[in-house]
């Protein structure tokens, strides 16, 4: 099959990287660059972790840009899962050398989407900013976009936070709505299927097996990844934004139901909120492929399978 | 010389703006960049500045088209509700209104292949200190730029921002202007940059308070019985319904030049009474009250911290900004190539 023509924006953190790993491994997705965002850490720190991956996985070819600096109207809040580099379970892995696209994210996606031959799939596994902030500049690159994947929301049920809130909606509200209001096919892979790839016991002893620098390495990630989770929340860690890749890579993964999702901007306590209709009470059509239930067990094969390959 | 980027959102008094920075003393004009606002698409703001410098003769001068949404916005009928106030005002005008903010012709030229935001940013950072932004239409342009490159921030000479309301009622919500309700968000961006702004507020342009800054047929006249050229022309013959429509649904006595005002207030801050720098914030929730602008002059009980960098204007020398304005306007006509 043909691979899928990819841009992954992304704000590594521990679980984006190993989207990004798999983006790079997988012969599913051809992945035309990546760009960066604030959001798991500061936009210098998830820049230079982004590079630091890449370079390791020998993926020097792949450019990167980085993007905004702070969430599109609002001072930028930190998510807290991923320790403050961003990348606190590698700090073995050597300062990078590769050279930082000089184009600012939004006009990199600009360039690789105008240039691009068919329309492109984009991933988005952080706050929305930089795609938010692409569809605001360029709503004439909407016709080469085929469609969004976002790692983002909560639909059902009081997950990580205390409030019904997601961190990458909740961290850039404004853009969220731009993305999800577009008219563009948009899923949405939030904590609702999230929160069911969870690496605990067993997933560490099928990725013990996997004795290579690489699966180390990710070995790495997870346990600190994992620890902090637990510490958190009391479950392992979730597989957010590996999972939304994985429904590019093979999209029966998981199984949606349309709604229409309006984001909450000024809740006191629900900023960021996003708030499904799933029945048309609203009237207005949906907008958005909600991501309902996920194969936990065919996600955790294919990422074992992209690390040993 | 004041190096100025004009930003705009094409209304009539836009036009003038353009008009007369193109004939005021002291003033180099980088560029005009368009954004969505109270006259439409920008695609006809874009067409209403291109058509405006050829009238002047100016098709030198870029032209950047810019944001065609703002960030935010706000409910899809109260963005529809200055088209069905233009509903009312037909009632009572007639045939008259066909002059006002027409659908504009095909210009005969192109604005730059280049977005609004990136114009602004290369601008400023290739002349440190000496760009003044002055924008008179919502802010989404000057804060996405601010966005994608903050450093402007610290070099831009001063934004100037066209919008707000203190004293003088909101004249889209009781407290809100439209400008700044139109994307409330982005004039709290240019707001809390750090750069240094000057406010220029309802209060000093629609208020009968700053009468003699306003256009009336008195000026138009006087326009008619001076030297003639197209520019002056053009305002003869395109005014009167703008001056009777705010005479007789806003109770000025004449059009209010709001825009040209603003950008007045980098070429002659001494027509001016400006406050000292405070931090001045944007209300964002309720209908109500959304795009209120607040200046924190200090004193009160609860503390809120922003940068302190705003200069809000507070009176106007309306009878010296008249004959600034009309000079520079019959200037335009007297330096257009023949």
């Amino acid at each position: 099959m043909k691979p899928v023509p990819v841009l992954l924006d992304c704000d590594p953190g521990h679980d984006d990287a190993i989207a990004l790993v798999m983006a790079h491994r997988s012969p599913a997705i051809d992945l035309l660059g990546v760009s960066i965002v604030c959001g798991n850490a500061t936009l210098d720190r998830t820049t230079d972790n982004a590079l630091r991956i890449l370079e390791f996985i020998g993926a020097k070819d792949v450019r990167v840009a980085a993007g905004c600096l702070s969430p599109l109207a609002r001072e930028l809040v930190l998510g807290t899962a991923d320790g403050p580099s961003g990348l606190e379970g590698s700090p073995y892995l050597p300062k990078p050398k590769t050279r930082l696209d000089p184009l600012h994210a939004v006009e990199f996606l600009a360039h690789h989407l105008r240039a691009a031959a068919e329309p492109v799939t984009l991933v988005a596994t952080g706050p929305l900013t930089n795609i938010g902030f692409l569809l605001l500049k360029y709503p004439s690159l909407k016709s080469k976009i085929a469609r969004i994947v976002l790692m983002g929301g909560a639909m059902y049920r009081r997950t990580e936070y205390i409030t019904p809130t997601e961190f990458n909606i909740f961290c850039d509200p404004e853009a969220a709505r731009i993305v999800i209001n577009s008219g563009l096919d948009v899923t949405m892979v939030g904590l609702d299927v999230t929160m069911h790839v969870i690496v605990e016991e067993p997933q560490f002893a099928q990725l013990r097996k996997i004795d290579t620098p690489l699966g180390r390495v990710v070995l790495d990630w997870l346990k600190f990844y994992e620890k902090l989770h637990r510490g958190q929340m009391g479950v392992g860690g979730a597989l957010h934004d590996p999972l939304a890749l994985a429904a590019v890579i093979d999209p029966t993964l998981i199984t949606t139901r349309d709604a229409h999702v309006a984001v909450d901007l000024t809740g006191t306590f629900t900023f960021g909120a996003t708030v499904a209709d799933f029945w048309n009470e609203r009237q207005l059509g949906t907008n958005v492929h909600v991501a309902s239930s996920v194969d936990s067990e065919r996600f955790f094969n294919m990422l074992y399978a992209l690390l040993r390959d | 010389m004041e190096r100025i980027i004009l930003d705009v959102d094409g209304a009539g008094d836009d036009i003038l703006a353009i008009l007369f920075a193109l004939g005021a003393p002291g003033v180099k004009l980088e560029g005009v960049t368009a954004v969505t606002g109270a006259a439409g698409s920008v695609e006809q703001v874009t067409r209403v500045v291109l058509n405006t410098l050829t009238l002047a003769g100016r098709d030198d001068v870029p032209v950047a088209a810019g944001a065609w949404r703002p960030i935010v916005g706000n409910d899809p009928r109260d963005m529809e509700a200055p088209v069905h106030f233009e509903k009312r005002l037909r009632a009572r005008f007639g045939d008259r209104l066909t002059g006002f903010n027409p659908p504009a012709p095909e210009p005969i030229r192109q604005a730059m292949d280049r977005h609004a935001v990136d114009f602004i940013i290369d601008t400023i950072r290739t002349s440190p200190g000496e760009i003044s932004v002055v924008a008179t239409g919502p802010q989404t342009n000057v804060a996405l730029a601010l966005r994608q490159a903050p450093d402007i921030a610290m070099l831009v000479k001063q934004f100037v921002v066209l919008g707000g309301c203190f004293h003088t009622p909101g004249n889209i919500t009781p407290v809100s202007e439209y400008n700044i309700w139109a994307d409330p968000e982005a004039a709290r961006v240019v707001l809390r940059s750090g750069a240094p702004v000057i406010l220029v507020p309802l209060d000093i342009c629609e208020d009968n308070r700053v009468a003699p800054s306003m256009l009336t047929r008195d000026d138009l006249a006087d326009f008619a019985a001076g030297p003639r050229g197209p520019v002056v022309d053009h305002v003869i013959d395109t005014f009167p319904i703008y001056i009777d429509i705010w005479r007789e649904f806003f109770e000025l006595v004449g059009f209010p030049l709001d825009d040209a005002i603003a950008l007045t207030t980098v070429i002659r801050p001494d027509l001016f009474t400006m406050t000292k720098p405070h931090f001045v914030d944007v209300a964002l929730s309720e209908r109500l009250v959304r795009g209120q602008t607040v200046v924190h002059r200090g004193r009160q009980i609860l503390d809120f911290k922003g940068p302190v960098t705003t200069r809000v204007c507070e009176d106007l020398d309306g009878r010296g900004f008249m004959a600034l304005f009309k000079a520079a306007l019959r200037a335009v006509d007297k330096g257009r190539p023949q």
